[in-house]
């Protein structure tokens, strides 16, 4: 166990400084990277780079528009400059297009609007920089190996059974033999040999009768086997690791957290503030599928599904239709007697979600529970996890208290475990 | 939201083919050849045998058991349209109020996913200021009552409000083409926007129609606004001031957790109970009955309860004398514990502080009330402790109207006749004959949430909202305006009573639009604070209340008022009063109690099971004697005193006015001998499931209690709760009873530590409350402190969580014990299960008596050891009473702790006693190990067992929503006991952490020392230095109980200060008298042994 939370551990290093690079990196230079950013977060919600959403494509917006000045004023203000430009027939006609409704004004410099140009320009520079994150991002995501033990003990087993097999094969060409040099005498007299026409159990009996140590180990080992097969079974009772039922959306986390990369509180948003982290309600969905109504893996399937749920019509564009809540099949089932609170570990811990949850972002359809969720997990994390004490001034007394009593020690910085977290009631009351 | 479209399986069906009919109503399409089959032969030459059977059987259940392992499927289902201010998890709080014609109190409603869970009181309340009462923090349980009816009625059945309106429009309709009379009877209502909507009605109705509001309270104050009317010319009641006055003198009136505004009264009254302030105030308590109020006086003077009139005039008479003005003639007070001697003492502290000094009563005749006011303007109360500028609305009878509107109703001329937050069938005196009067109205609406005695008996019932799915405006008092707003949508399909009066009149607006045009035109003028209206109405419903200016035009009249002049005839009324005297055997008191007030709750379960301050009795009402009346003459107990659960009460027969109840007889000392009393608000019949105990299965269920409403007369035009010349006989019958305490005294111990103002002012610490020494086997003595078995916890990192408890404060009302069931999910266990001690409440509050004798007083007179402990467990006739609310210690040394054999219950670093409910496997160790009996064994699965069905919340579906979800409701077979409420901790430290700062004193409490009304309960961070825990803890009066036995706890007991004049030590400085050695230096001040003998002048 330990030996995987240090590599969590170093994982979570190797993640950090892979950030922090790439942060660093895109704050030097206002590049295609930032532009791509800057598109999903201003403009992805009402356009796509290919085909109408709310508002038309935008690839090639360049050569639509005669001036580059222009265009950046328009995205910058688009009523104020149809109202400083009436002569723009180009801008007009658009207004007149869509319905005479406005964009709104986009609170954007010159740089990130060019930003944005750029990327739109060219949308496949920056992936290399990208894909390059992500994929030591999966690097980090991954488990931590396999295990061979059990492999290995395997084919000793079976070698050893080979093994045996030809001996005993060759025992009883021997015995053949014997009987065939000395004949029924010898039988009788010699005890080698005076098996030979017993029945199995009979033989099996004068073989047990005279290796009872042999017999009587055996008997423990094969308790011991039996006995720690049933302790295992019954420690597993209750425990589900890898639980992935189906839900009535076949949602995957790998599009929407991985690909598009949506921040998770965006949809957990409750996680930072209460106890519980959130299924999303359907009408927060709605924020993005009001405009992607097809998605790359199903199609229009399973976005449909949200429509229903809300009433939404896409034809008209309006909910006038029922609504019908979604029952998702709850993953990860704490019992009751457990108090857990999200924002705890989000907010005052700064623990990261993929910890408890896995590499969330590469789960595709049907979500999973990564941890076991046992009472020993809980506990072994707050044994190794450290209190982020530093910057929070809850923590300050507390930490001039425990470097005073931790002297000895020299410690400054300290896990869960010494500021009273393994105690009964910080979980169950 | 339902589909209603209709799909068939057939064009039979489609068509209600009569032979489709007839088949649908059968299982199977043909008839089963069962005959045929069992007349077979093979049937009983078959080789499954009755063993095989049970073979397969048996496998069968095996294997669907080992199927049954795999955890179901937890279905999750999110908001569609998540509401903006809902986050899962986190809970809102709305301000509210509540008002049921009774109580008064601005409150917090604490919600969790869209539903209230629990009621805190509301600092910004000038009236409640953040106090509760019991049968305010209750009233969250009342919302998920299944006993309430999910409609309205027409005649008793279940009808739409299409119907009701139909009904009730075609009877306005013919009141209003050819007149009549329409009668709106309710309980003091103090809705501005609600008497408007009322308003509209009448309006409606045109010149033709003689329509009028009749208020009518079950517990009526007509008596002090008539007095009111008589000595001032108007009928009103004043504000008054209890925290100004030095003295207060009170006849009957139980001030603390009933009279008035009792919520208003305790937290003026405990502000001047502390004696390291400038003063503390002085109380007397004349009283029959021995109330809540009482226990908490100072001086207490037991009178019977008919002659309470006459210690009044005493009293009057005492400071006419001094000021110089006429006496009245009186009888004699028939005097058993030197009652005219304490009135003397009174008259002249009275005297001494003129200007500082308040006289109350709670009877509720005019002309004892016309000398009351007498008195206070003797005194010069008016303007003083007394302010007559600020009007009280909270009691509005008038009796008289009441009679003359059951008499109009007898005659048959009232043609429409509306019932609103009153249950007069149940409550009205029965020499009226509501009941008989009602059937000869012409139509009869009531407004109840459930077909109680009174909407049962009513036409239509329009079921209205509870007042947490509901908006109102409330005037409490003069300027003070508040909200209450909805905290939940309505559960059922019901209709606000004010909704019903616009629809009826014919208004459009909606109540909620009616109040805000209402505020608008008549609120917002009225301040200057907010120019828009918006903001002004979001800040009123986000504080709950608004303060205004009082009217220009009510202003003049207040002024008019100020130089109020007493202008009643005091002979005439003191004539009257003495009068009405009598001096003979068993006077009867009907008085409300605590918890049921005047039964508007019996169904609520919480209420019910709240034990009675004084008595402690649960459940039950029951007639309070004073244990010498229990007697013969030869000394045998005729009932039996000393009851527990293996000895049941013997009921008696009372008779009074020739109507009669049989009731148990249960002992009170200090109930005035030759008086009982009887609560009222019992013997509900149609509350609903709750008030049925017994054995449900059996079909054995009885209501409980008894209604004693009928005795109440009307006497000079107002109710009197007074009675006299009943007869009390013995039915030999036993009847067991719930109480939660059997033992009366303390034994001479220092449990409650109590000492008198004089001594705690003239000596130190050591002499009223010195440390506990302990001497080893050479006579060392060694402070108790300072020995340990145990090693240390480590509680100087971090929090250390301690609560402190002033005795001074404590009234032992009990709205902690409400506030703590509520947060913590506590389970109510029944009366059955509460005789056999199995109380689950977290939080119990201990009264004790005093008794007559005490260790110096044995040693004096040569009584011996065993002797002395038995009187000592005797409690006085007129004792003195304390009280100690007792939860867990979170001892640092626990012996719980250690004699756990499983850890289940251990020390937490910030020193809590935790209690974990996964682990415990039920040995009850801990709760014998327990010194201060604390611990809760769950007996039953309350959650489950059919025995708890009736009473236990978390039994019906309804009523689990008022759980709160962040405590684990407790199985059966495990131990529980008070957390410290350590969720609530766990959540302050959390909102510290998450926004980056220290935690602030007083954001982490519990719900006990939320919900008390005098702050008595403190909580906080015994670390921080700046905490006002840490302040009391360390301050002289702080002890800990049961401090001899080294449990070092974290709560801390404040020492009880009475303001008697004579010297008091501490009962452990008295129990070390007898010895050689110790505080001989103060023994000498232990003259005042003779403590329960009253103040002496």
């Amino acid at each position: 166990m330990s030996r995987f939370y240090s590599k969590i551990g170093n994982v979570k290093v190797l993640m950090h400084a892979c950030v922090l690079s790439l942060f660093i990196a895109l704050s030097l230079q206002v590049d295609a990277q930032d532009g791509k950013k800057l598109f999903r977060g201003n403009c992805a919600s009402c356009h796509k780079l290919e085909g109408k959403l709310v508002g038309p494509a935008l690839s090639g917006v360049q050569d639509r528009w005669d001036s580059k000045e222009n265009l950046i004023a328009w995205i910058q203000n688009s009523q104020q400059y149809l109202s400083d430009n009436p002569g723009d027939d180009y801008a007009h006609s658009l207004y007149e297009e869509y319905n005479k409704s406005v964009m709104p004004a986009m609170p954007l410099d010159e740089a990130q609007v060019n930003a944005i140009l750029d990327y739109i320009a060219n949308p496949s520079a920056g992936e290399e920089k990208e894909a390059g994150a992500g994929d030591k991002q999966m690097v980090a995501a991954q488990d931590s190996g396999e295990d061979y033990t059990l492999y290995w003990l395997l084919g000793f087993l079976v070698v050893l059974l080979i093994v045996i097999k030809v001996l005993l094969d060759v025992k009883r060409s021997v015995k053949h033999l014997l009987y065939d040099v000395k004949g029924d005498e010898g039988f009788e007299k010699d005890g080698e040999v005076q098996d030979f026409n017993w029945s199995t159990k009979e033989k099996l009996q004068h073989w047990a009768g005279r290796n009872k140590v042999l017999v009587a180990l055996m008997g423990v080992v094969v308790l011991v086997v039996v006995l720690n097969v049933v302790w295992q079974g019954l420690l597993g009772v209750g425990v589900y690791q890898g639980y992935a039922p189906e839900q009535p959306i076949k949602f995957s986390h790998k599009i929407h957290a991985g690909d598009n990369e949506i921040s998770c509180v965006y949809c957990h948003h409750a996680a930072e503030k209460g106890k519980h982290s959130n299924i999303p309600s359907a009408m927060l969905c709605m924020n993005c599928h009001q405009g992607i109504q097809e998605g790359s893996r199903w199609g229009t399937e399973e976005i449909s599904k949200i429509y229903e749920a809300v009433g939404y019509n896409t034809e008209t564009a309006e909910y006038d239709k029922p609504k019908k809540p979604i029952k998702w099949v709850r993953i990860h089932n704490l019992p009751d007697l457990a108090y857990f609170n999200h924002s705890q570990h989000v907010v005052a811990g700064e623990i990261e979600c993929q910890e408890c949850h896995g590499p969330v972002e590469t789960y595709d359809y049907p979500m999973k529970q990564y941890a076991p969720l046992t009472m020993g997990w809980c506990i072994n994390c707050h044994r190794e996890t450290e209190v982020k004490m530093n910057g929070n001034d809850y923590y300050d007394d507390l930490h001039a208290e425990l470097v005073e009593k931790y002297k000895e020690e020299g410690i400054e910085k300290f896990t869960v475990e010494q500021i009273g977290g393994l105690e009964c009631a910080k979980c169950h009351y | 939201m339902s589909n209603s479209r209709t799909y068939w399986n057939s064009l039979e069906q489609y068509n209600n083919d009569p032979e489709f009919v007839e088949n649908a109503q059968r299982e199977f399409a043909e008839d089963l050849p069962v005959d045929e089959f069992l007349a077979k032969e093979e049937a009983s030459q078959s080789s499954t045998s009755r063993r095989d059977f049970l073979k397969f059987v048996g496998f069968s259940v095996a294997a669907a058991t080992v199927a049954a392992c795999e955890a179901p499927v937890t279905k999750s289902i999110p908001y569609v349209v998540k509401p903006e201010e809902i986050v899962p998890g986190v809970a809102n709080y709305y301000a509210s109020t509540f008002f049921d014609g009774v109580d008064f109190a601005n409150v917090l409603v604490k919600t969790r996913e869209g539903r209230p869970i629990h009621i805190e009181g509301n600092k910004l309340s000038p009236i409640s200021k953040g106090g509760l009462h019991a049968r305010v923090n209750s009233s969250v349980l009342s919302l998920y009552d299944s006993g309430r009816l999910q409609g309205p009625t027409v005649k008793g059945e279940s009808a739409n409000w299409e119907k009701v309106d139909s009904t009730i429009a075609s009877k306005l309709d013919t009141v209003r083409a050819n007149g009549g009379t329409v009668r709106f009877l309710t309980s003091s209502y103090i809705s501005p926007s609600g008497k408007k909507a009322i308003g509209k009605l009448k309006d409606s109705l045109g010149e033709n129609a003689d329509f009028k509001s009749v208020t009518y309270d079950a517990y009526s104050y007509a008596g002090m606004r008539y007095a009111n009317e008589e000595s001032f010319g108007k009928a009103m009641i004043p504000q008054y001031h209890f925290d100004k006055a030095k003295v207060i003198v009170s006849f009957g009136a139980d001030f603390l957790t009933n009279w008035l505004s009792p919520i208003e009264f305790a937290k003026q009254y405990s502000d001047r109970r502390n004696p390291s302030k400038d003063w503390m105030s002085r109380h007397f308590q004349f009283e029959s009955n021995f109330s809540v109020t009482g226990t908490n006086a100072d001086v207490r003077g037991a009178v019977k309860s008919s002659q309470l009139g006459l210690s009044v005039l005493a009293l009057y008479n005492e400071l006419a004398k001094k000021a110089g003005a006429a006496t009245v003639s009186m009888k004699k007070i028939d005097d058993d514990n030197n009652v005219s001697d304490k009135i003397k003492t009174a008259a002249n502290e009275l005297w001494s502080n003129k200007g500082s000094a308040l006289v109350v009563s709670g009877s509720n005749d005019k002309d004892t009330q016309v000398v009351i006011n007498a008195i206070n303007d003797l005194l010069g109360s008016y303007g003083k402790t007394i302010d007559p500028k600020t009007e009280v609305y909270l009691k509005q009878s008038d009796d008289k109207a009441f009679v003359e509107l059951v008499n109009e109703m007898k005659s048959g001329s009232v043609d429409l006749l509306f019932v609103n937050g009153v249950n007069p069938v149940y409550s009205a005196p029965s020499s009226l004959g509501f009941d008989k009067a009602l059937s000869k109205v012409g139509l009869t609406v009531s407004f109840a949430d459930r077909l109680e005695e009174t909407a049962s008996n009513c036409t239509v019932n329009a079921t209205p909202h509870h007042y947490l799915e509901s908006w109102n405006d409330f005037n409490p008092k003069t300027g003070l305006y508040s909200i209450s707003q909805p905290t939940i949508r309505p559960l059922f399909n019901t209709r606000q009573m004010e909704d019903s009066m616009l629809v009826w009149a014919g208004e459009k607006d909606t109540y909620y639009d009616f109040i805000r045009k209402n505020w608008e035109k008549d609120l917002l003028p009225k301040q200057s604070k907010y120019s828009y209206f918006d903001s002004f109405w979001n800040s009123a419903v986000h504080d709950g209340l608004i303060e205004v200016a009082k009217s220009a035009g009510s202003d003049s009249e207040e002024s008019g008022k100020a130089s109020m002049t007493f202008g009643a005839d005091v002979a005439k009324s003191a004539s009257v009063v003495s009068n009405a005297a009598k001096s003979s055997n068993w006077d009867v008191e009907l008085y409300m109690e605590t918890s049921m007030g005047v039964g508007n709750h019996a169904n609520n379960p919480w209420l019910q099971e709240l034990p009675h301050p004084v008595s402690k009795v649960t459940w039950d009402n029951y007639i309070a004697m004073n244990p010498e009346d229990m007697k013969d003459e030869n000394g045998n107990e005729v009932y039996p005193i000393k009851i527990a659960e293996k000895y049941p009460a013997k009921t008696a027969k009372i008779t009074v006015n020739g109507k009669a109840v049989e009731l148990p007889v249960i002992a009170l000392p200090g109930q005035r001998r030759g008086a009982v009393s009887i609560a009222l608000g019992y013997g509900r019949t149609k509350a609903g499931k709750v008030i049925l105990q017994g054995d449900q299965k059996a079909g054995d269920q009885k209501t409980i209690g008894a209604n004693v409403f009928p005795f109440v007369e009307v006497v000079n035009g107002t109710m009197q709760y007074v009675a006299s010349g009943a007869s009390i006989e013995p039915t030999g019958t036993e009847y067991p009873i719930g109480s939660t305490q059997i033992h009366d005294t303390m034994m001479g111990r220092k449990i409650v530590n109590e000492t008198s103002l004089k001594t705690f002012n003239k000596h130190g610490k050591s002499v009223w409350n010195p440390d506990i020494e302990i001497a080893n086997a050479y006579g060392k003595k060694t402070p108790v402190q300072k020995l340990d078995m145990w090693n240390d916890h480590d509680l100087k990192i971090g929090h250390h969580w301690g609560m402190t408890i002033d005795l001074n404060a404590c009234i032992g009302c009990g709205a902690c014990v409400i506030g703590c069931h509520s947060e913590n999910n506590v389970p109510v266990v029944g009366k059955d299960e509460v005789r056999r001690t199995r109380t689950m409440s977290w939080l119990r509050i201990d009264r004790y008596f005093s008794s007559n004798m005490t260790k110096p007083k044995a040693k004096e007179e040569g009584i011996g050891k065993i002797d002395m402990y038995h009187k000592m467990e005797v409690p006085s006739d007129y004792p003195e009473a304390v009280y100690q609310p007792v939860m867990c210690q979170h001892c640092n040394h626990a012996p719980c702790e250690t004699v756990c054999p499983v850890a289940a219950t251990t020390h937490s670093n910030e020193g809590l006693n935790q209690m974990t409910y996964n682990r415990c496997i039920g040995t009850r160790y801990c709760a014998n190990n327990c010194p201060y009996k604390v611990r809760r064994f769950n007996w039953f699965n309350y959650k489950a067992d059919y025995k708890f069905t009736g009473v236990n919340p978390s039994q019906d579906d309804l009523g689990k929503m008022v759980l709160n979800p962040d405590v684990t409701v407790r199985s059966r077979g495990v131990m529980e006991k008070c957390s410290f409420c350590v969720q609530r901790i766990q959540e302050g430290k959390l909102n510290a952490k998450k926004e980056g700062r220290p935690v602030k004193d007083g954001e982490v409490t519990t719900a006990c020392a939320t919900a008390c009304p005098t702050n008595a309960i403190q909580f906080g961070d015994l670390n921080d230095d700046n905490s006002q825990v840490n302040e009391i803890s360390n301050s002289d009066r702080s002890y800990n109980l049961l401090q001899e036995i080294g449990t070092k706890p974290n709560v801390f007991y404040m020492t009880k200060v009475r303001n008697v004049d004579e010297e008091r030590v501490s009962e452990a400085v008295k129990s070390h008298g007898g010895s050689s050695h110790g505080h001989e230096g103060e023994e000498s001040h232990g003259h005042g042994e003779e403590e329960h003998s009253g103040h002496e002048a």
